[in-house]
């Protein structure tokens, strides 16, 4: 089945193959998927490499991305020009790392991505707050979220700047057993 | 690798800003954003350049490395093209190597790709995971894993035991080995069901294996003890038939070894995650996988409820440790009595199954559906003992005071203890009214068991087991039509208040969880006396799973608690495997101590049945007779002992050196980023005083 296909040449699929954790068949179907979200826009053929596209609000239309708070995070955090238009190589390589068999240290570094709301490769109580009024849906109250930031900050803050650093971050999930399963789409 | 140098990057970019200048180190990835691509990561793409690694190691980045960076799509495809044509000479024997590595890699990969394909119950499992979590998930997962189980174990049985059982019934005739201590009384056994019976017992033989079902390759009492012996070949059926039971436990404790491995390594590896709740449940809390919005909005709450628990915890704590002395006293007093109510509880079930099981073993001779019920009647007992009694114990633990996550663990630790003890107290009932454990012995003096009534025990224990399972798998589907239908029908059509609160039923999975570790305990026993009792349970579990399946997706609502998969899944497994042990003692005993029944089966000529390894063992020939010796003997194993303590002592201090080397690295970043600070502190001052000088 693999043979007859014309969208992506022999080498293209492998190179997929080496690049992502995905199988030959995956990356056909997530191309279907891709397609899926713009008929129109999105080509049949990428033997040539079109330079395609999509906005961020089709992406966060996908069933699998749709109830996610973080999702508009999520695609920026994968897109070449940090505002969420993804190609389809950008797709591909989000799926990826949020597959079940990428490493636990290339998700910690892409969730540190996500997490971080205002971008300055730090993630500090504002960030935290955002996180935490998502996840909850603004349920706890003021004095409640700014009790949970500051223990959160307390517990993971390994050098006492009272922000977390990526090395602060990434200590604290190694101890997090529940990560490699949370942080997981399943497509 | 990869996380080392990045800190290494964090590091040096002491600013903080994200900006990276190229230090001249090779290799250098740093996390910063994907905004500009001034900032993203570096890769060096001069692979001479890197002094520690030899020529041919650099060039030859298995592709495992590629997809673990964390680069753009594109940049990675470029790498791989580069590293392609960067191919060095190499000799003809490390281009072999590589050719062969690489077809060996694509290999991997379509049986990889394969067997994706073909796993169970693939889609379902994600969508229930999808829709109610990883802790549900997990117990289908748990579910799958068993009916694998009893597959394979079946098909073992099948193999070595049903198979040749087949084939030499009709070419070999039973060899009868007359001893002279069995009298012609203990040897009868009469198996013909009645000539004249009605339709409808037909199907009441079905459910409790007696009757037409019991002189069948289903039990113990068919098998013959062939001994096949030609020229090339030999196949000794009780031998087989022992060392296929034997081997099957030892199996199915491989594969629950195997798979609590890695549940294990996760667990010890991240400590257990005791510490730092708080920043776990905001950073990992949310599962990515959620589709529903119901799913969603249920994530939340529960969320929500996880942090409110926590607070709530962390203040108990504060108060408890601002007790008084007198009600601390009163607290504990109350804790150990409590504790005694629900141990007297569980007694009081066990006396319950212990009269029901003499009760309905003296009124075998019935017939009728109310033979069937007295047939039944341990298995009702336990039934309701497990339904009533973890109830109670769950009021008990409440009224005791401990904190939200030791009340859960205490209320399950009772009801895996009352639901395995509860079997075992049924196995021992039935083993001491067939060798006559107490009571009258003049019925076990002739044949040195219980004769009159069981003429031939095994088969009657293996019905037991059959009865069990049967019954099992009736409850299951008969609570599933019978309350969980009706209560969903309930609440979705009345509006009154008292009914919505309490609302549509949740997915218990501790519960369910037991039920299947108990079933297959009831299966490890029972293989012993009833050998296609494996193939019965793994129809048995599918049945279940596909049961609990339309019952979820129809009645049940997510949980507001979760139930955390980590550590569950090894909790499940140690469960499991203390339900394993458990029908190893009984497996144990059966083999070693009680008499075979002289009426049927392959042992019948025997003392024991473990009496038949000794009596092979010198039909082989004198060097492997004397090579098992020499493996026995104390020349041989008081060395290997002692080699494995020393193994055992190394890899203990290796691991105590390691937690060692931890502590002592968190202890020095910490130092390091102390250091940092001040440095930064006095370069500020610096920079003041030179300032206020000009």
């Amino acid at each position: 089945m693999g043979n007859k296909q014309t969208i992506f040449t022999d080498e293209q699929l492998d190179a997929y193959q080496d690049c992502t954790f995905f199988t030959r068949k995956e990356i056909l179907r997530l191309h279907g998927r891709y397609h899926e979200l713009a008929p129109h826009l999105v080509p049949m053929d990428y033997t040539k490499e079109p330079d395609c596209k999509l906005p961020l609000a089709l992406i966060v239309a996908m069933p699998e991305l749709n109830e996610n708070p973080f999702r508009n995070r999520i695609v920026e955090s994968f897109s070449e020009d940090g505002l969420g238009n993804q190609s389809f190589n950008d797709f591909v390589d989000m799926f990826s790392v949020l597959s079940e068999m990428a490493p636990r240290e290339l998700k910690a570094i892409f969730a540190f991505k996500i997490y971080d709301f205002n971008v300055d490769n730090f993630l500090c109580k504002e960030d935290l707050e955002q996180t935490l009024n998502r996840l909850t849906k603004e349920e706890l109250t003021e004095e409640e979220v700014q009790l949970v930031c500051e223990k959160a900050i307390e517990e993971a803050d390994l050098d006492g700047d009272h922000k977390l650093s990526f090395a602060d971050f990434e200590n604290m999930i190694t101890r997090a057993p529940d990560f490699l399963s949370t942080f997981h789409i399943r497509i | 690798m990869n996380s080392q140098l990045q800190r290494q990057g964090s590091a040096t970019a002491v600013q903080g800003t994200g900006y990276t200048s190229d230090q001249g180190s090779p290799r250098l990835r740093r996390v910063t954003s994907s905004r500009s691509d001034q900032n993203g990561p570096q890769f060096n793409w001069r692979p001479a350049s890197a002094a520690q690694e030899d020529a041919g190691q650099e060039a030859a980045v298995p592709p495992k490395d590629l997809r673990a960076l964390p680069m753009p799509m594109a940049l990675k495809r470029a790498i791989s093209q580069v590293q392609q044509m960067q191919v060095p000479v190499l000799s003809s024997f490390q281009s072999w190597k590589r050719s062969k590595a690489k077809s060996l890699s694509r290999a991997r990969k379509s049986i990889g790709g394969f067997l994706h394909y073909i796993t169970l119950w693939r889609r379902s499992l994600n969508k229930i995971g999808g829709n109610f979590g990883d802790g549900v998930q997990s117990y289908f997962l748990f579910l799958r894993f068993l009916v694998v189980l009893n597959f394979l174990s079946s098909m073992l049985i099948i193999g070595f035991v049903l198979i040749p059982s087949i084939v030499f019934r009709s070419v070999a005739s039973d060899s009868v080995n007359m001893t002279d201590n069995g009298t012609a009384e203990c040897r009868q056994y009469d198996h013909k069901p009645d000539p004249l019976v009605r339709y409808f017992s037909y199907f009441l033989d079905l459910l409790s294996g007696t009757g037409f079902m019991e002189y069948t390759y289903l039990f113990y009492g068919y098998y013959r003890n062939t001994m096949v012996a030609e020229s090339d070949f030999s196949y000794n059926i009780p031998l087989a038939y022992l060392f296929t039971a034997v081997f099957y436990f030892a199996f199915c404790l491989i594969c629950i070894t195997a798979r609590a491995g890695t549940a294990v390594r996760v667990a010890v590896a991240t400590g257990g995650g005791a510490t730092g709740s708080y920043s776990r449940i905001v950073f990992t809390g949310w599962d990515f996988g959620c589709l529903s919005d119901r799913a969603t909005k249920l994530k939340q709450k529960n969320l929500h409820y996880q942090l409110q628990v926590d607070l709530e915890e962390e203040r108990i704590k504060n108060e408890a440790a601002s007790l008084t002395l007198r009600r601390k006293v009163l607290l504990y007093s109350s804790r150990i009595l409590l504790s005694l109510v629900a141990f007297g509880l569980i007694i009081a079930a066990f006396y319950g199954i212990y009269q029901a099981t003499t009760f309905s073993q003296r009124k075998v001779k019935e017939t009728g559906v109310l033979g069937l019920f007295y047939e039944y009647l341990p298995s009702i007992v336990i039934t309701v003992g497990n339904f009533v009694v973890p109830v109670l114990c769950d009021q008990i633990a409440l009224l005791e005071r401990y904190n939200p996550s030791i009340t859960v663990i205490v209320a399950l630790l009772r009801s895996v203890f009352l639901r395995m003890v509860s079997l075992g107290v049924l196995l021992f009932t039935l083993w001491s009214q067939i060798t006559c454990f107490e009571g009258v012995s003049e019925e076990c003096a002739l044949c040195h068991y219980n004769h009159k009534s069981y003429p031939c025990w095994e088969t009657r224990v293996g019905q037991e087991m059959y009865k069990l399972t049967l019954f099992d798998l009736l409850i299951t589907l008969a609570m599933l039509v019978l309350v969980e239908f009706p209560r969903r029908m309930v609440v979705d059509n009345s509006s009154n208040k008292l009914i919505q609160f309490v609302g549509r039923q949740e997915f218990l999975v501790p519960v369910n969880v037991l039920g299947l570790v108990y079933g297959q305990t009831v299966v490890w026993t029972g293989a012993l006396f009833c050998p296609l009792l494996p193939l019965i349970n793994t129809l048995k579990f599918v049945i279940v799973f596909y049961a609990k399946k339309i019952t979820l997706f129809s009645n049940c609502r997510p949980a507001a608690k979760t139930f955390r998969s980590t550590k569950s899944k090894v909790f499940f497994l140690l469960v499991l495997l203390f339900g394993w042990s458990l029908a190893l003692v009984a497996l144990i005993y059966s083999i070693a101590e009680i008499h075979p029944s002289m009426s049927c089966g392959p042992f019948h000529s025997l003392v024991s049945m473990w009496a038949i390894v000794p009596d092979s063992f010198y039909s082989l020939s004198l060097t492997t007779q004397g090579f098992l010796y020499f493996i026995g003997s104390q020349r041989f194993s008081i060395p290997l002992f002692l080699f494995f303590s020393v193994v055992m002592c190394y890899f203990i201090a290796l691991a105590s050196v390691y937690g060692k080397s931890v502590d002592l690295l968190k202890a020095q970043l910490k130092l390091e980023a102390r250091d940092k600070q001040f440095l930064v502190k006095q370069i500020e001052e610096l920079s003041r005083t030179l300032g206020v000088a000009k």
